[in-house]
């Protein structure tokens, strides 16, 4: 991982060999400041990508959540001890964009190819007829099965092989402090922003069959689904963060 | 000018101090904007994490589980999307299924109501809170009562 060096505890990049941080009972040769940093690193990570495996999962998530946040905390830990560990904005982007991408992957390919299991007719219908008619209307019609509502496929298709694998692999780039990986995460959420602007268009161009007759419609989809804003918010960072943490 | 100089340093020592506590990569210029999108996040990543856990729970529960099985619950979705009561979920589908082969469970039924034109409007009727153990109850309740009927001889 291509972590920055920093000053103890003031948040400067650093150049060596006066990165190295000056504890109280004297300095510590850089190397080891920088193999302590690594290790403080990797075990926040083991913590944060248990978590967030566990949330991906969705119905574990609940049990994710402590794991992530005992992970964050390492990290701030170690940084407020002089560790030249990874930013908390960086770590927060890079994984909710991880989750973000992991459950809608997993939503939108077991609609294409579990869409005759038990569990996902029971789950997807009676979401669609809570808050999206696109999942219930005539859902398992259609010769690939799954959600029938014009345009929906192809949505489908486009994020399976396209967008959130690309996010995926951009954020654990961009989890490695790598300069692909943020240049790659500001165009893969820029594609976020065409997804949610051609999504939401085509819901409203076809808003009989998405909201007609459901439970809680437009404001139950929108309180479901700001969830999945990520990129709004990922972009505004990624333009503005100081891009010389990243490197090659 | 010495006091000029003396704030000045001072002013940069207080721009020092506050870069100081900045999280790497944040400037002093965007320092507010990323500390409302960290909390922006934070809230997301907690919101996902309570849909992903409690959706299912709360959608099971709405309609009808534990008073009507998981495929008590599909067959009667299905029944209601299609606006026929002689559907039933088949489980287990046969394998593979679509996409991989086989038609899909919905092929061939045309009972479902709709205005049809260029939008399609769905008839469907809205859903209540564990209405559909209602409709269940209602026609399984008619449906013995027409067994019965047909049981008894007339008079």
């Amino acid at each position: 991982m291509n972590l920055p060096l920093r000053r103890s505890g003031n948040g400067k990049t650093a150049t060596l060999p006066t990165a190295a941080p000056v504890p109280r009972d004297g300095p510590i040769p850089v190397e080891d400041q920088i193999e302590q940093s690594r290790l403080a690193q990797r075990r926040a990570d083991k913590w944060l990508i248990a978590g967030t495996i566990l949330m991906g999962a969705c119905a574990p998530g609940i049990f994710g959540l402590p794991m992530f946040l005992y992970g964050l905390t390492l990290l701030r830990r170690a940084s407020k001890a002089g560790l030249s560990v990874r930013p908390v904005m960086v770590t927060l982007i890079g994984y909710l964009v991880i989750l973000d991408a992991g459950l809608n992957l997993q939503g939108w390919i077991l609609d294409m190819i579990g869409n005759h299991t038990l569990i996902y007719r029971v789950l997807y219908t009676a979401i669609g007829n809570v808050m999206d008619g696109g999942y219930f209307w005539h859902y398992n019609q259609l010769w690939i099965g799954g959600a029938g509502a014009p345009g929906e496929k192809s949505w489908e298709w486009a994020c399976i092989l396209v967008v959130f694998p690309m996010r995926i692999a951009a954020s654990i780039a961009f989890l490695q402090m790598k300069r692909w990986g943020h240049q790659w995460l500001i165009v893969t959420c820029w594609f976020g922003v065409v997804i949610w602007v051609g999504y939401v268009m085509n819901m409203t161009e076809y808003a009989d069959i998405r909201f007609g007759g459901i439970v809680f419609p437009v404001l139950g989809w929108w309180v479901f689904d700001i969830m999945y804003i990520t990129p709004f918010l990922a972009i505004p960072y990624l333009h503005t963060v100081n891009r010389e943490i990243f490197s090659d | 000018m010495n006091t000029a100089t003396g704030d000045q340093n001072k002013s940069s020592t207080q721009d020092d101090s506050a870069a100081a506590d900045l999280p790497l990569g944040t400037t002093k210029q965007w320092a507010r904007m990323h500390k409302w999108l960290r909390r922006g996040i934070i809230v997301c990543l907690v919101g996902l994490v309570l849909e992903g856990s409690f959706t299912l729970p709360f959608l099971a529960i709405w309609y009808g589980y534990p008073t009507l099985s998981f495929h008590d619950i599909c067959s009667e979705l299905m029944k209601v999307r299609y606006n026929n009561e002689s559907l039933e979920c088949q489980h287990p589908y046969p394998f593979p299924g679509p996409p991989l082969g086989g038609a899909p469970e919905g092929a061939g039924v045309n009972t479902a109501k709709d205005q049809w034109g260029i939008q399609p409007v769905p008839q469907y009727p809205r859903l209540g809170f564990r209405e559909l153990v209602r409709i269940h109850d209602q026609r399984i309740a008619r449906q013995k009562a027409a067994e019965h009927n047909t049981r008894v001889p007339h008079p």
